[in-house]
């Protein structure tokens, strides 16, 4: 038995472009992988597998792994709301050449409208932190940039990883932007 | 021979005698490559199905009870309470099947086309049968029904029964897989509507809106400690066209404060449409009234 016995063995970075309309969950995704050890690439690189929210635009040759929607036959079809290591994986299986489904493709079905606990809202000032934050900006930056002091951005900070149930800022943009997922209403 | 008095015998027969019944109301929808899910022939002719099971196409194939293929064009579908309808160029013989309610703990029957003119069938309970509740595309769903049974893809969109042969709704995936129920109410209440208009009409104002708690400061001049602020607006639309912008916490709508969003979801009904709202918003610092003209949205 190797010492690396139920990991995946370390490999080459994978260049992995991401293709979303929304910037904080570009933003997530970005951290997810480069926290499994890839290389975030711009969407026009060469790059060994695309992670897309949506459907490829026609002429797209790279190995698509598409997150959310109908199986449209890319290398990779997940649910919208996979976790870190099953995106990880995929990236990985994808790159090897393998095609990967999840077990159930429908990941949203038929749902109630979310009704937001009102404890844990955020206010407008918390989501201007948060959208800082996703953008990768330090403490220091986010306070030059809202005009307030660092001190003031570490209480902000604090009571975002509170009401989000976060314990590293990675997880805060995570979790920020699936609860925006599930919680835009349009009218 | 089996003794006919032997309960586990006669519970067989009862269930045998229930699927014999949903195959007269049950239908393969048909799109491309063998694939199907499943229909329930509607006494007015039309086959009620999934919506969201179906390909975004126009035309489609049935399998009528017995197995004599159909071609049905789409006729209307409705997103918000998960209702679609085709209407098949011949018609189709649909007996009428007694619509009721769930209870919880009754023995439910889930039926499936199998694609040849018969019925798959599958046996649960229902899990839960709790109150109306609104789905995430606003739609008002009449009764919240959760079955602890198993229902393969194609298996979607077909009829519950209860034991005493009462159409309790449609089959459909909620989230986590998890199996429930359209009322028959809710699609009592559809289908003559899509009927007519193809589509459920509903008020529009073109925003994207996600709820935020109103700052302190704002707290006591709002009377609210939360809102839905707008994280974007369509352009042209009526919010728009009022002067509403991004970074607006909109606190009310004509007097209905917007910190439920089941409430608000049901004051955008059709009947809304042409309605000048009255919109109550924190800009800058400052709380003002806004006044919108209620468009209509096409269900997407």
């Amino acid at each position: 038995m190797s010492g690396a016995a139920g990991r995946l063995m370390p490999i080459e970075r994978l260049r992995v472009a991401i293709r979303s309309d929304d910037a904080l969950r570009r933003a997530a995704l970005s951290l997810t992988v480069s926290r499994a050890g890839h290389l975030v690439v711009g969407l026009d690189e060469a790059a060994d597998v695309v992670l897309a929210d949506d459907g490829s635009p026609a002429g797209e040759t790279r190995n698509v792994i598409r997150l959310g929607g109908a199986d449209d036959g890319s290398h990779g079809v997940l649910p919208q709301d996979a976790d870190e290591s099953q995106i990880d994986a995929a990236i990985r299986a994808v790159a090897a050449g393998l095609l990967v489904r999840a077990p159930r493709l429908r990941d949203t079905g038929f749902g109630a409208m979310g009704e937001a606990d009102s404890q844990a809202l955020l206010t407008p000032r918390e989501l201007e932190v948060l959208a800082a934050l996703a953008e990768g900006m330090t403490n220091k930056a986010i306070a030059r940039r809202l005009d307030i002091s660092l001190h003031t951005v570490k209480f902000h900070m604090e009571s975002l990883f509170r009401k989000l149930g976060a314990r590293t800022r990675t997880e805060a943009v995570a979790k920020a932007s699936e609860r925006r997922r599930r919680e835009t209403i349009m009218l | 021979m089996s003794d006919p008095k032997d309960p586990l015998v006669e519970f067989s027969d009862a269930l045998i005698a229930r699927t014999e019944t949903a195959k007269s109301i049950v239908a393969a929808v048909r799109f491309g490559h063998g694939r199907h899910v499943t229909g329930i022939v509607w006494p007015s002719g039309v086959v009620v199905a999934s919506e969201q099971a179906l390909p975004r196409q126009e035309d489609f194939e049935l399998v009528a009870p017995g197995g004599a293929t159909i071609a049905a064009k789409i006729a209307g579908r409705d997103p918000s309470t998960n209702i679609a309808i085709l209407k098949p160029v011949e018609a189709m013989a649909a007996p009428a099947i007694e619509a009721g309610k769930a209870r919880a703990g009754a023995v439910a029957l889930a039926f499936g086309a199998d694609g040849a003119g018969g019925a798959s069938a599958r046996l649960g309970l229902v899990n839960q049968a709790g109150p109306e509740w609104h789905s995430s595309r606003g739609g008002l769903i009449e009764q919240h029904i959760v079955l602890d049974l198993l229902l393969a893809q194609r298996e979607e969109g077909g009829p519950v029964l209860d034991a005493a042969g009462v159409c309790l709704g449609m089959s459909t995936f909620g989230p986590r897989s998890q199996v429930i129920v359209i009322p028959s109410a809710t699609i009592e209440r559809i289908v003559p509507l899509l009927l007519k208009h193809g589509h459920i009409a509903r008020g529009w104002l073109g925003v994207a809106l996600q709820a935020v708690a109103v700052p302190e400061a704002l707290r006591e001049n709002s009377d609210q400690s939360s809102g839905l602020m707008v994280m974007s607006v369509v352009e042209n639309g009526p919010a728009a066209q009022a002067g509403i912008v991004a970074g607006d916490i909109i606190l009310s709508v004509d007097g209905t404060p917007t910190h439920r969003f089941r409430r608000i979801a049901r004051h955008f009904g059709s009947e809304s449409i042409g309605r000048k709202a009255e919109i109550r918003l924190i800009r800058s610092g400052a709380v003002t009234t806004v006044h919108a003209t209620i468009a209509e949205r096409r269900a997407a």
